[in-house]
């Protein structure tokens, strides 16, 4: 605490030295050992409050107070990640750290709490090592990836790899399916001239060579682009969001040696795609190339003989058959068109479940306004003095580890006792009765250990030995936090310790309260939600742009490709007498059935990404892919309208379309 | 006899940067209803821009061209395309018919764009070709594939048939049977029927010939005693 009006939190760090977890100073002096009037102070927390070198700050703990001049400012490994029990956004205006030398501490012996240890070797025999040695006299041993700074920052590093993982896939078979299509227009575009190439003596091989070659220049500069791009703009997008939650001295893009192998990949896959499409023509004789395509027959199938077909349209007959006789084109409007619908279901999913979540925790389960935390030294009448001013109800939150026969999880405890301002409630926000003798286990919990209602499982309370066996009694769900909810009453039939962490209240307290560490507010907690889900709009509307750059892509290159293919016969039409409305039906016909096609199969494949992407949200998330009616129907539009955008204009030439040119080429 | 289509001074120029080619220099002509008309020339000399005008798929430089009373040079797309519609039937060089649709299938597909209620497989037969309803167009030779335009083009009961070198890609043989069932339209059916060729010896058969050469008019012949196109000699 210190001469704020808003009582921030400081962490002090009385230090011996400064060789494990070290102070990272980004300005001032470096940490002395030996300095009993200076302090190094969290950089962000300054940053917040406006105070800079040569500035003297006080420190209120215990009985001491402490005045110290600031020495340098900076980072600290321990609190990469750090914030507050009541929030999970780190408000750097009301938490922060700072170190000093142990000669700083106003006694003359300094009651160390913590031993910073680096071993090698496993932790289970150190820490066997340590109770000998402790005869048991210590609270707790934290292995470094269990320390909350660390943990949660790992645990953000395997989300993004997660993404990182799906993302170069969906990316690379974008890319791949945009130059299969574009090849396949370029090529049939200039058909003739290869024709005439062949015939004037030029060697199959050269011709390959050209168009591969063609795909290949193409696709290695953009890799070579996309390599020297990539790392300068894009992760400069997710800096914002992420230095609101993490602390670090500084945010640069990576560099791995997968980049290139990825890049290299494309590179190569290219080669594999401009073969593919250049070989077919390559093997024809000259004299059929120089002429344009025969077009493939046209068969009669089974669904001819339906007695449904003589009540078809010409329309409907005529794009059923010309579908059927360029299935590849076919399949690859419909891949273009899964891609599109799957990346923008996996969008708006995500914004929904973002939603959603905001919603059943803050409104479906939690109702009230102020939630005060208690000091840890705070006494039970301060505390029943707070909660009866207040109109408040007093709660425990805790973290624990859980141990089923399968696995071992850390999670969360809550103990609460008849209050109308928690409801737990289960994934359909029915609510959930949990009676004073009953245990019950979040849903995600019980799917991570493999346990369900009355199973027994072992847990313990972090920082104390004691395991304790409970028997689960019900199921909940939520969707930020696992673990067990239970009364008081039950927490002590078990032989455990009940203390109040917080007292919640359906009233706003803006009032300090001995006792009490901070209020936080219902908006306050709503907001810094807000914050930490910014970088999933960027996201968001990365996905929005790739669906559509994919389909508008891939729709007009094949459509050139079917329009160059059938233009003789729409000039033929047109000339018959068809009118330009009937035509641009007649084109848009086949779209709008494999657009369809592939939106219905586009919605089950970007569900199964957007269960990965959430499944990859770290174990304390517990969100199930869905999307709402509204958003489906956006989705719905969005690849509809993208779908016939293209095929405007490929309809606008039909209105151009010289009839008397067209008809003259023979066959 | 009626008249039913006329050009009044009809004049086409085609621009290409600051060079002007008159196509159609001051051309006059009528055609009687039920007529058989041969327009014969070189080529360049007109007799495909004559047909395009006249089948409103292009529009005069400025001149009348007058089908059944209505002034073709005055319609707008629109018009032009309901024109085609209802008075024109076109039989082209290479037949041009929609390879994804059955024989039948091209000659109903007109009932999407006439009030005519056709019945496809009648009008198949009118030209011989009931056994082949079924088939795809590639599946048809030449002759036959001109055989299902020819019905394609009379199924909407049009003012008139346009057949640019109907016989143009066919052998000799094929092509006089393609002429003669022409021919009996003009003379049983009463359908007007205009044939642009290069091909002098079906002068004979037609009951007006129309030279052209260098866009304008040489001669309009008309015919008191036309022969069959069976009994020329090809």
């Amino acid at each position: 605490m210190g001469d704020f009006k808003n009582d921030p939190d400081i962490t002090l760090h009385f230090v011996e030295n400064n060789t494990i977890s070290k102070f990272y100073l980004i300005e001032g002096e470096k940490l002395d050992i030996n300095d009993e009037n200076g302090v190094w102070l969290d950089k962000s927390f300054a940053d917040a409050k406006g105070l800079g070198i040569g500035d003297k700050i006080t420190f209120e703990f215990a009985d001491y107070r402490i005045t110290k001049t600031i020495r340098g400012l900076g980072y600290s490994p321990e609190y990469v990640y750090h914030a507050s029990s009541s929030s999970v956004i780190p408000d750097f205006n009301k938490i922060g750290f700072a170190y000093m030398s142990y000669k700083a501490f106003p006694e003359d012996t300094v009651p160390y709490n913590v031993l910073n240890v680096k071993f090698e070797g496993e932790p289970e025999t150190y820490s066997e090592l340590l109770d000998y040695h402790m005869g048991g006299y210590y609270s707790s041993f934290v292995e470094r990836s269990e320390h909350v700074s660390v943990g949660q920052f790992s645990e953000e590093m395997a989300q993004h790899k997660m993404m990182g993982d799906i993302f170069p896939v969906v990316f690379i078979l974008i890319a791949m399916l945009i130059l299969l299509t574009t090849m396949r227009r370029i090529i049939t575009h200039q058909r003739t001239q290869i024709g005439i190439l062949k015939a004037s003596g030029f060697k199959n091989h050269s011709i390959i060579l050209h168009y591969v070659s063609y795909g290949f220049w193409l696709v290695l500069v953009g890799a070579i682009l996309g390599l020297i791009l990539g790392p300068m703009t894009l992760p400069q997008l997710f800096y914002p969001s992420m230095s609101a939650t993490y602390k670090m001295p500084s945010w640069n893009p990576a560099w791995s040696m997968n980049f290139v192998y990825v890049a290299a990949l494309m590179v190569l896959m290219s080669l594999a795609v401009s073969y593919y499409s250049v070989r077919n023509i390559s093997n024809e004789k000259p004299a059929d190339t120089i002429r344009p395509k025969t077009p493939k027959v046209s068969t009669s199938g089974f669904v001819e003989k339906l007695g449904i077909w003589k009540r078809l349209s010409f329309n409907a007959r005529w794009n059923w058959r010309d579908a059927k006789r360029n299935k590849s084109r076919a399949l690859m409007t419909i891949i273009g068109v899964i891609g599109c619908s799957a990346l923008l279901v996996c969008a708006f999913g995500m914004y929904d479940g973002m939603n959603d979540l905001k919603e059943w925790e803050y409104s479906d389960i939690n109702h009230y306004d102020s939630k005060l935390v208690v000091e840890d030294n705070a006494s039970v009448s301060q505390i029943d003095n707070v909660a009866e001013d207040v109109n408040g109800d007093k709660i425990m939150e805790s973290s624990i580890e859980i141990e089923s026969d399968n696995a071992k999880k850390s999670g969360s405890l809550l103990v609460v006792n008849d209050t109308e301002l928690i409801t737990p409630t289960d994934y359909d926000r029915n609510h959930v009765e949990i009676r004073d003798d009953e245990v019950s286990i979040s849903q995600k919990m019980a799917d991570m250990l493999g346990v369900k209602v009355g199973d027994k499982v072992k847990w313990h309370i972090m920082g104390s030995d004691k395991w304790v066996k409970t028997k689960i009694d019900k199921i909940h769900a939520d969707p930020i936090s696992q673990g067990f909810i239970m009364s008081s009453d039950k927490l002590e039939d078990l032989d455990l310790n009940y203390a109040t962490t917080s007292i919640i209240t359906a009233e706003h307290v803006d009032k300090d309260y001995d006792g009490v560490k901070v209020a936080n507010s219902m908006k306050d907690m709503t907001s810094s939600w807000d914050e930490m889900t910014e970088s999933m709009w960027l996201l968001i509307y990365i996905l929005i742009f790739f669906a559509a750059l994919l389909a508008i892509v891939v729709l007009y290159n094949l459509g050139l490709l079917s329009f160059t293919e059938i233009e003789r016969e729409i000039a033929t039409l047109k000339v018959l007498g068809f009118k330009t409305s009937a035509l641009r039906k007649l084109l848009l016909t086949q779209n709008l059935w494999f657009t369809a096609i592939g939106f219905i199969l586009g919605l089950p494949v970007g569900y199964m990404i957007l269960d990965v992407m959430w499944a990859s949200s770290g174990d304390s998330f517990y969100i199930l892919p869905s999307i709402t009616l509204s958003n489906l129907l956006l989705t719905a539009v969005i690849t509809f309208a993208l779908s016939i955008f293209v095929n405007l204009m490929f309809s606008r030439k039909i209105k151009r379309l010289d009839m008397v040119e067209s008809l003259k080429s023979g066959e | 006899m009626s008249k039913i289509i006329e050009f009044k001074n009809v004049i086409k120029e085609y621009k290409s940067g600051d060079h002007i080619l008159k196509a159609m220099d001051d051309v006059n002509f009528t055609i009687d209803e039920g007529e058989f008309v041969v327009i014969l020339g070189p080529s360049g000399a007109g007799k495909s821009t004559l047909l395009n005008l006249l089948g409103g798929l292009d529009s005069v430089t400025s001149g009348q061209i007058i089908v059944n009373g209505n002034h073709v040079e005055s319609f707008n797309d629109n018009q032009l395309t309901e024109y085609r519609a209802k008075n024109v039937g076109f039989i082209f060089q290479f037949y041009n018919l929609i390879p994804n649709l059955t024989a039948i299938e091209n000659v109903e597909l007109m009932k999407d764009i006439v009030d005519v209620d056709i019945d496809g497989l009648s009008v198949l037969d009118s030209v011989g070709l009931k056994n082949h309803a079924n088939q795809f167009p590639s599946q048809l030779s030449g002759g036959e594939q001109q055989r299902v335009s020819i019905a394609r083009a009379v199924a909407k009961q049009p003012t008139m048939l346009l057949c640019d070198e109907p016989t143009g890609a066919l052998d000799s043989k094929t092509g006089v049977l393609i002429l003669n069932l022409l021919q009996d339209m003009s003379n049983n059916k009463n359908t007007t029927v205009v044939i642009v060729t290069h091909n002098a010896i079906l002068a004979e058969a037609a009951d007006k010939v129309i030279r052209i050469k260098n866009g304008q008019i040489e001669s309009t012949v008309v015919n008191e005693n036309p022969k069959k196109v069976t009994d020329l000699e090809w």
